[in-house]
């Protein structure tokens, strides 16, 4: 199974689709799941999807608005698709029962000790 | 307007100073990654050393920058200090005796040695882990500035401590290059490594002969049929 920020770098990649590339996954992990990403780990989890073959990742030409520079593109596979679900799945079952699961997040989030 | 133009002139000198020890397909990749985003000049810095540090930490999980550095380079750099003084006394007892055939024979033959080895050794460093070869370098450099701040001034100049310098620093840059050699000098270079080591007196020659491995792990990964 995959790991957590592996699961971002996944749903990141499946959200932008074509337009999957370093810097837009980034800016989509920091603004959606709101935690800072750096370039290392983000490329150093991309290689290690990459050699698990749950994503496919290919250099871009290069674009005027980078200074003439290309991009990584990163692509899911099939099975990195698999595995992401895999993870949700778990993600939602252990949370069944959970007073952050689903349907509940809105409530606890007016208990007091969630401040 | 480009993150590139936004971050001062010097920051962005920086960032590209220090993404020169990514590979290159990566270095263009982050560097037009920065490009394209506005996150100063520190934080981009940080996201190109960040992501060196977790190369070379990759780089360390695997035998190869152990074996160059702490199995070769460090106890290699003695080894060829103490060949650099066989080799450099017998060729000043040559100075004061020019016309004695076998000191010069001696003095040939020690040199040779020496800097076949020294060269041998330096590509196997270069050859089994390019990637971390300032570690490796380091580890050479150790014993060096040891000897030198311990015996200061004991008739020993730099040049006859550290003749193997040279020729290990050319074996490790085409070792980085080449990765292998062919065969035939392969062969020939773990042959005249195991004659190295009898440069030594009192025993040290033991020590040398554990050094062996580098000529022979060469011979093993040279190329085989024709160039």
């Amino acid at each position: 199974m995959v790991g957590e920020f592996e699961y971002l770098i996944l749903s990141a990649a499946a959200h932008l689709g074509e337009e999957a590339y370093g810097a837009a996954m980034r800016e989509r992990i920091e603004t959606t799941a709101g935690r800072s990403c750096s370039l290392g780990a983000l490329y150093t989890t991309l290689d290690r999807l990459e050699a698990k073959g749950l994503v496919e990742t290919w250099m871009s030409s290069p674009t005027q608005q980078r200074g003439g520079r290309a991009k990584r593109m990163v692509k899911v596979t099939r099975n990195g698709a698999r595995a992401a679900r895999e993870f949700y799945e778990a993600v939602i079952r252990i949370s069944r029962g959970t007073a952050w699961g689903e349907g509940q997040l809105n409530r606890f989030r007016r208990t007091p000790y969630e401040g | 307007m480009k993150a590139e133009a936004r971050i001062s002139g010097v920051g962005w000198r920086c960032i590209e100073a220090a993404a020169a020890f990514l590979t290159p397909l990566e270095r263009e990749v982050v560097l037009g990654d920065l490009a394209e985003t506005d996150r100063g000049a520190w934080r981009g810095l940080g996201d190109v050393v960040s992501l060196m540090a977790l190369r070379q930490l990759a780089l360390w999980k695997n035998w190869r920058p152990w074996a160059a550095s702490a199995g070769l380079a460090l106890p290699a750099s003695l080894f060829l200090m103490g060949c650099s003084l066989a080799a450099s006394g017998t060729v000043s007892h040559l100075l004061h005796e020019p016309t004695n055939g076998s000191l010069l024979w001696r003095s040939a033959s020690r040199l040779f040695l020496l800097v076949s080895w020294a060269w041998m050794a330096g590509f196997a460093v270069g050859a089994v882990s390019r990637g971390t070869l300032w570690a490796s370098m380091l580890g050479c450099c150790a014993p060096c500035f040891y000897c030198l701040s311990k015996w200061p001034g004991h008739g020993l100049s730099e040049l006859q401590l550290f003749l193997f310098l040279m020729p290990g620093l050319w074996g490790a840059w085409r070792g980085r290059k080449h990765l292998r050699l062919g065969l035939g000098w392969a062969l020939f270079l773990a042959t005249m490594a195991m004659f190295t080591p009898l440069m030594w007196a009192r025993g040290g020659w033991i020590y040398g002969c554990w050094l062996l491995w580098p000529g022979w792990y060469l011979a093993a990964t040279a190329k085989r049929g024709p160039a």
